[in-house]
């Protein structure tokens, strides 16, 4: 019955009150910070820095999104993201001639090699879900292992650096002006988007998320759905790597550790069940920039980093704890209604 | 156990709503110990409620309960059972990783307020708890690989070992094959020697005839009917259960004559579920299978869909072989599932009315250009709510705002909008309110004029004879009889059936 | 069925496994059959087992635990914070193990809170208050390496059971841990499965609702848990602290992995209801013998953390072909409307 009461409280019509929530928070932190650290956090240079930033864990948090829309989560985004941004890395450091060039043509093979262990890596996901039907908690923090363990072991566990400046422009250049990952970051929003409400592989996407059993009966290949979405998740977690090696100029084995907390929080706080079957794609995109907004506003009233974590889980604690509490009163009675007889 | 002094439990005046709804209008029943009392209704009747009600686990608005000597406003569960009330539920609440032996005997540590537990002791309670009601199991297995039958008088072992002196069974014998049955009221009737006060919760009228002392009948919240079973004929419960003289009116439309097979099983087998089933249906045709649960119907209707995997046998689907070993390869043969459990297994019940109606074949109201293009949904959903009288006032609502019977609608028109050659129902009407049941069957009946067959898997009699052109029977995984047209009577298909 | 027999056939495999890689790497070195490296596989298990025996009791109870590092580093951090700030008994070894077992069980107590109380799904909720303990100490209560810890912790570190130079030179030591350890792995052996609380915690592991009927209190039991479990993380942490000789506010995060990967390999079920607390110490024998004794193999130790994830992953699949069985064994359990 609980897991009723979860799911109700972004159901259908409800999501769409959330991301009018979700704007109505984001203005709220927005005059905030404003307010407490105009000088600092009000500045065009602030705003420009946040929108670099906010495009990779936008991305993996829209990978996130995918997987938990199908009832499932995927822990190893991160692993991923860092595996295929090392081999992109590695073949550019390897390309590059000694000062600092590369063909054009070299990056983007690079950049499709790490495209490939992106989709690689979201088919081994695949297997182990949706082939051997492994819980995906399980099944991700085992190859979340596997693919950081791989990526230490052949790295040593240093990071690889010095990347070519014409693959830096992507991660720090603009397009029209804009930030060119947080172009990037748009199109695969919508992109994502379109996916899960005007395609049908995204209206099976819900419907598994929903009732995993029904679907079954409604013959509807949830088997080969649920794989294709660990397959995207995993291209998404690439893209993801990519520009944040295009942004720092280094891949690592072990950068972002933290981001698997941040894709949850921003994922729960942009409104997607965590049971599956409801959510949006500007949900988490709001949710990003709100939280990016509350980390470059710690930073500018002199937060230390931790303190951000520690707004992380609290937000993460407080938005389930939120979304129980409103909707049992909600909902208690129409479920008792129509369960009761 | 229990004394031998004729006890008496009774609710007084009960009155429950959720909500807007009432569940419970000015309910009265008492039950003594040393008798098994039925209570009987369909789903929606407020069964469930009373019980809860009962057993402490929801409060009433008003009312009051009598157990033995004491009253009570309200119960917590935890009094309830030491009171002596116990419920068993149709899951048997059993905990499938422990042992029998475990499962039996924990409540006893629980109740005892033990913080320890042996297996010695365990054990021993366990032994004395099935010696008790006469039964011999091996209590050391884990539950998991335990019987269905088996389980529910491990459930029953369980109860009578912390005392129960009131026990309520909600439709025990939903999985049980008629062997089991017997068993089980050999059960019911050891106990009943032994004082404690029985509530068989069910609707099958020929077993609630069969092991009840007294019943009352709830319909819509309210008692319609109370008093020795001996008052009361199978007629006269089914009338106070459904509110409305059994219509035998047939309602089947006239079969055009047909050499053609829209579907041909033969030797279909599945160890050790059922074996050698062979039949067909002709267009147009409404074909009735029944037999008690653990007969094989459900696994075979299964089959046919190809769920339920088949050691032998042959599936044609207008003349062509098929082999349909997956959902899918029914679904491409032109042949349709209405599973029995609707919220589970049907509906995807937080979501709209539009996309529940769309769930099967989705990729068919694809665009042109491979998009799922909103308005595609929105006309196949006000297609479908019109043409089969969905009431509903927004079908962007979600699938819960609907009654059973319109719910059981949205499923039924799911299905029909693949054009099936040959829709499978396994309980069409099952939690259906009384005015829906006949109008499901009006639908049932309207396509089936304009050429599609139906499989109708069903243990409402009543309802097979309305709408069925033929009827089989299955009894221990082979078809016993075949009931034409002429033949269908309730007396006679009751027979076979027992 | 039996998952039960995969259970057994869980922990045999394993031994199995364990005496198959023995002689493998003990063919390649043979200093893998010295005492000496016996000793110190043991040594190396002692943190990982309690906390092991944590994440056991919380799997058994179908749910997740992933903050147990963070409460095990906060708890043995800042008892020494606290023992230096408030200038306590130096000597001491209880007194800080008894403070980091008291914050664990606190920081248990949170988790209970949001998990039986508000019902968060305990991977959320986990992965939340891990993030809110961690934050916290960094940002309150220290985030600076301590290298003099407590003399009575310090001292501790080599107090050895046995101890004494083997022929080739060598130190063989075998920390006086192995008594308490095995007595606590003991004794939640019997809470397990001679007490009433210990049935509970897999009784909820085989269905919440069916324990509820049962007249057990959901609620109380996880809280039991969770707070049980912070105890457990607290002790492991602040017996880390003193093996350690330091103090180091970002260790141990990120050590989930490996634990959660030993007592998955030790045959508890992730969906709940099934694990073994015997299981569970032969997993972590087995995840250490496997990264200590890498180098020994001739693998650099860089790849530890792939050679338990490449584990896991055998291990994960291993079970899920036996579960797939089995699930066809049954044939399809449509019929039975009582599931």
């Amino acid at each position: 019955m609980n897991e009723r009461l979860q799911r109700f409280s972004t159901a259908g019509l409800l999501a769409d009150r959330k991301v009018t929530q979700l704007m109505g928070f984001t203005t709220f932190t927005l005059i905030f910070f404003t307010v407490f650290s105009f000088n600092i956090f009000f500045t065009p240079e602030n705003f420009r820095s946040m929108a670099y930033q906010v495009p990779e864990i936008a991305i993996l948090s829209i990978a996130v999104m995918l997987s938990m829309l199908t009832g499932g989560i995927d822990l190893s985004i991160v692993g991923i993201s860092n595996a295929a941004a090392l081999v992109a890395a590695y073949i550019m450091t390897q390309k590059m001639t000694e000062g600092g060039d590369i063909s054009t043509m070299w990056i983007i093979a690079a950049c499709l090699a790490g495209i490939l262990i992106g989709l690689i890596c979201g088919a081994i996901n695949s297997v182990l879900i949706a082939i051997l039907n492994v819980t995906p908690i399980l099944a991700t923090l085992a190859t979340m292992t596997l693919f950081n363990g791989i990526a230490i072991g052949i790295t040593n566990g240093v990071s690889v650096s010095d990347l070519p400046k014409q693959f830096m422009r992507v991660g720090n250049g603009t397009f029209l002006g804009i930030p060119t990952p947080f172009v990037l970051m748009l199109v695969i929003a919508i992109f994502v988007g379109y996916l899960i409400n005007r395609t049908s592989l995204g209206l099976k996407v819900l419907l598994i998320g929903t009732n995993r059993k029904a679907a079954q009966y409604s013959v509807m290949g949830d088997r080969k759905v649920i794989a294709w979405t660990y397959i995207i998740s995993g291209l998404l977690s690439s893209l993801a790597g990519l520009i944040i090696a295009s942004r720092t100029s280094a891949a690592s084995p072990d950068f972002g550790n933290s981001y698997i907390l941040l894709a949850i929080v921003v994922v729960v706080l942009g409104g997607i069940n965590p049971m599956g079957g409801f959510g949006t794609v500007t949900g988490v995109v709001l949710a990003t920039i709100v939280l990016q907004m509350v980390s470059s506003g710690f930073n500018a009233l002199r937060f230390s980093q931790f303190f951000y974590l520690l707004a992380q889980g609290g937000v993460l604690v407080l938005v389930m704890i939120l979304n129980t509490v409103f909707e049992k009163r909600r909902i208690n009675r129409s479920i008792n209604k129509s369960l009761d007889s | 156990m229990v004394s031998t002094e004729s006890l008496n439990y009774s609710v007084e005046n009960i009155t429950k709503s959720f909500g807007g709804a009432k569940a419970l209008s000015n309910v009265s029943m008492s039950v003594s110990s040393s008798e098994v009392h039925c209570l009987a209704g369909e789903n929606g009747s407020g069964k469930s409620t009373l019980i809860k009600i009962m057993s402490g686990v929801h409060a009433p608005d008003s009312g009051l309960i009598r157990l033995d000597r004491k009253e009570f406003n309200q119960l917590s569960p935890r009094q309830a059972v030491q009171e002596g009330v116990q419920v068993i539920f149709q899951d048997f609440s059993l905990l499938p990783n422990l042992t029998a032996a475990e499962n039996i005997a924990l409540p006893t540590f629980i109740y005892e307020n033990s913080k320890f537990i042996s297996k010695r002791e365990t054990k021993k309670i366990a032994q004395s708890a099935l010696e008790l009601i006469g039964v011999d199991i091996d209590f050391n297995l884990p539950v998991s690989d335990i019987s269905i039958a088996s389980k529910q008088l491990i459930a029953i072992a369980r109860a009578t070992n912390l005392g129960v002196k009131m026990l309520f069974m909600d439709e025990p014998t939903t999985a049980l094959t008629r062997k089991e049955i017997t068993r089980l009221f050999e059960v019911i009737n050891q106990i009943k020697a032994r004082g404690v006060a029985t509530v068989f919760v069910s609707h099958k009228i020929d077993e609630i005839q069969e092991i009840c002392n007294t019943i009352t009948v709830l319909r819509n919240g309210e008692v319609v009917a109370d008093g020795p079973m001996k008052d009361f004929g199978a007629r006269e419960i089914s009338q106070a259960m459904t509110g409305h003289d059994v219509l035998t009116t047939r309602i089947a439309p006239d079969l055009k004559i047909s050499e053609q097979k829209v579907v041909e099983v033969s030797h279909l087998t599945a160890k050790p579920t059922f074996s050698d089933i062979s039949f067909s249906v002709a267009p147009g045709e409404i074909l009735g299978i029944t037999g008690l649960l653990g007969s094989g119907r459900t696994e075979l209707a299964e089959a046919i869909f190809g769920k339920y995997l088949v050691d032998s046998g042959e599936i044609a689907v207008n003349g062509v072989k098929l082999s349909i070993n997956s959902a899918k390869a029914a679904l491409d043969a032109g042949i349709g599932y209405v599973p029995p459990d609707r919220l589970t297994q049907g509906l995807f019940l937080e979501q709209s009315i539009l996309r529940n109606l769309v769930a099967v074949g989705i990729d068919r109201y694809k665009s042109n250009w491979g998009s799922l293009p909103k308005k595609n949904l929105t006309a196949i959903g006000n297609k479908w709510v019109s043409d089969l009288k969905i009431k509903t006032k927004n079908p962007s609502n979600p699938v819960t705002s609907l009654s059973g019977g319109n719910q059981q609608r949205v499923v039924l028109a799911k299905w029909f909008a693949m054009n099936p050659h040959l829709m499978i129902l396994n309980g069409p009407t099952v939690g259906v309110d009384v005015g829906s049941k006949r109008e499901i069957l009006e639908i049932i009946r309207d396509r089936a004029k304009n050429g599609m067959s139906f499989l109708v898997v069903s243990d409402d009699i009543p309802e097979l004879i309305q709408i069925c052109h033929r009827v089989l029977v299955i009894k221990n995984g082979k078809i016993s009889k075949e009931f034409l047209e002429s033949e269908l009577d309730e007396a006679s298909l009751y027979k076979e059936l027992n | 069925m039996n998952f039960r027999k995969l259970l057994r056939r869980n922990e045999t495999v394993l031994i199995f496994a364990i005496i198959v890689f023995s002689l493998v790497i003990g063919s390649k070195s043979p200093e893998f059959f010295t005492i000496a490296n016996l000793f110190d596989i043991l040594r190396s298990s002692f943190v990982q087992l309690i906390f092991a025996l944590g994440v056991l009791i919380v799997i058994i109870s179908g749910g997740i635990d992933v903050s147990f590092p963070i409460v095990g580093i906060f708890a043995g951090y800042t008892a020494v914070v606290i023992m230096r700030k408030f200038e306590l008994n130096e000597e001491s070894v209880l007194v800080p193990i008894a403070l980091a077992i008291l914050i664990g069980i606190i920081l248990g107590g949170l988790n209970a809170i949001a998990i039986a109380g508000f019902e968060i799904p305990t991977l959320i909720a986990t992965l939340g208050t891990a993030g809110i303990f961690r934050g916290f100490m960094l940002s309150f209560i220290g985030a600076s390496f301590i290298s003099d810890i407590p003399l009575g912790l310090d001292k501790f570190s080599t107090a050895d059971l046995i101890k004494f130079e083997s022929e080739a030179g060598t130190l063989v030591r075998l920390h006086v841990l192995v008594i308490p350890v095995a007595l606590i792995t003991l004794a939640v052996s019997l809470l397990l499965n001679r007490t009433i609380f210990g049935r509970s915690v897999y009784a909820l592991g085989g269905g919440v609702e069916s324990t509820r009927r049962l007249g057990i209190s959901v609620k109380r039991t996880q809280a039991k848990i969770y707070m049980l479990v912070g105890g457990l993380s607290g002790l492991a942490g602040i017996l880390y602290v003193s093996l350690q000789r330091k103090a180091n506010p970002y260790d141990l995060a990120g050590s989930e992995l490996d634990v959660i990967a030993a007592v998955v390999l030790g045959g508890a079920s992730i969906m709940g209801g099934y694990g073994t607390v015997f299981g569970t110490v032969l997993g972590v024998l087995f995840i250490n013998m496997i990264k200590n004794n890498l180098v020994l193999l001739g693998v650099s130790s860089s790849w530890q953390r792939a050679a338990v994830g490449v584990l896991l992953i055998i291990g994960i699949t291993i079970q899920a072909i036996g579960e797939n069985q089995k699930q066809k064994r049954q044939r399809s359990a449509t019929s039975k409307e009582a599931e």
